[in-house]
């Protein structure tokens, strides 16, 4: 780890593929980011994504977005992933994050809020962990946007399995701790095979769910029980599901969206979310609205 | 279709909408219900606030509380604590009360949605 530059911040990893502008979308994110959390904002990319936010954004932009740039060039490992865009589309695109864990290394922050680009910060919530006493925070629950829970396999590594962790957003000290849980979900990472086999869950894709939740096992001596990690109070992380959709984003805080029925995908009820912060896994649908978000954001600022 | 049946699904949609919002709405005062206290994690809730307001009541300064993840913590100032609690608490209940009037006048799925 090089100097830590900054008490506090927030950090995204964004690595464009052709596909998906992980970039733009996490030059959005940033934005809610400094609006409802106030917090310096750190984007961890790649040479080619950054010179794609250098084109396809005026200097203005990015640094309203974001406070610092980290370039990495770490190998990513073959990860074709499965999206889709309402229940009728779908697409595969390269998914990469497998240095997700080296974000120990790559913030500047004393304190980190690790971000996915896809999650939209709409509340002050979250600041309040960098106040708690725990030095490692993550949801171990989430909500669907009817508040059902979500499927089986976003709940356990596999049906008898252990309780998955979210790697969305996890929060982290420089505790001696926090390194020891970033160093085991690096050997989780790089033995991620072994670990496929022990723990008994899906092989298509690599998951950093999945190694964070190996690594929470590890460290709770094969337990329920995790004294120091923290699980944001009980709370749900808010999921919209790849087959929802945004209807509409009234402003930058009300959208107005739909909720697919779990079993009958053909049934959708309106939702609409404002106040609450919300991990939007269906990102052609995020990318759609993604223009009157920043003008939204725009006339705020 | 029967009209008599269209007419009930469409209200079984609007009571569908209608208490999936109200769960968005306890959802959120829940969150603002959560009061982080000297390492602790305490709940802005009837029993809570009376209990700590009766240990001011009975003379006590400090004390120590269980949290609401069952660990013991040393209150210092319980005057500090029931202030943050009741701060909690009337910010919660009156973003409560503004939501949830919104929605009792909601009498279709458009008006809900306020779109």
């Amino acid at each position: 780890m090089e100097s830590i530059l900054e008490p506090k911040g927030v950090c995204f990893f964004a690595y464009n593929n052709d596909q998906l502008d992980y970039v733009k979308m996490a030059t959005v994110a940033a934005r809610y980011v400094k609006k409802n959390l106030k917090l310096p904002v750190c984007l961890i990319t790649d040479e080619g994504s950054e010179g794609w936010l250098e084109e396809s954004h005026s200097k203005e932009q990015i640094n309203q977005a974001f406070d610092y740039i980290v370039t990495t060039n770490d190998e990513m490992k073959q990860n074709k992933r499965r999206h889709f865009d309402s229940p009728w589309t779908q697409f595969a695109a390269q998914f990469n994050n497998s240095n997700k864990h080296k974000i120990y290394q790559y913030s500047p922050f004393e304190q980190t809020l690790l971000l996915d680009i896809d999650y939209i910060v709409k509340t002050d919530m979250l600041l309040k962990y960098f106040d708690n006493e725990r030095p490692l925070c993550m949801f171990d629950r989430a909500t669907t946007l009817r508040h059902e829970l979500p499927a089986n396999e976003e709940r356990f590594l596999y049906d008898a399995g252990i309780k998955m962790w979210w790697s969305t957003v996890v929060y982290f000290d420089r505790s001696d701790f926090s390194k020891l849980f970033f160093d085991t979900w690096a050997h989780v990472a790089e033995n991620y095979e072994f670990y496929q086999y022990l723990y008994n869950f899906p092989s298509k894709l690599f998951r950093t769910d999945y190694c964070v939740s190996i690594a929470v096992h590890i460290l709770a001596g094969m337990q329920e029980t995790q004294l120091l990690l923290g699980n944001f109070d009980d709370t749900s992380l808010m999921n919209m599901s790849q087959k929802d959709d945004i209807i509409e984003a009234k402003n930058d805080n009300e959208w107005i969206m739909v909720a697919h029925d779990q079993k009958e995908v053909w049934k959708h009820i309106l939702v609409n979310s404002s106040n609450q912060d919300i991990h939007v896994m269906n990102k052609r649908a995020l990318g759609r609205v993604l223009p009157d978000l920043m003008e939204a954001l725009d006339g705020n600022s | 279709m029967d009209e008599r049946l269209e007419k009930a699904l469409d209200f079984s949609n609007y009571a569908l909408t209608i208490n999936n919002q109200k769960r968005n709405i306890r959802n959120r005062v829940a969150q603002l219900q959560i009061v982080h206290h000297l390492g602790g994690v305490f709940i802005a809730d009837h029993e809570t606030i009376a209990f700590i307001k009766t240990l001011i009541d009975l003379k006590h300064k400090k004390s120590i509380v269980i949290d609401s993840k069952n660990n013991p913590i040393t209150v210092k100032k319980l005057s500090e604590l029931l202030e943050k609690l009741v701060d909690a608490y009337t910010s919660a209940t009156t973003e409560f009360d503004i939501e949830n009037e919104k929605i009792k006048k909601a009498r279709n799925i458009k008006k809900i949605m306020d779109w």
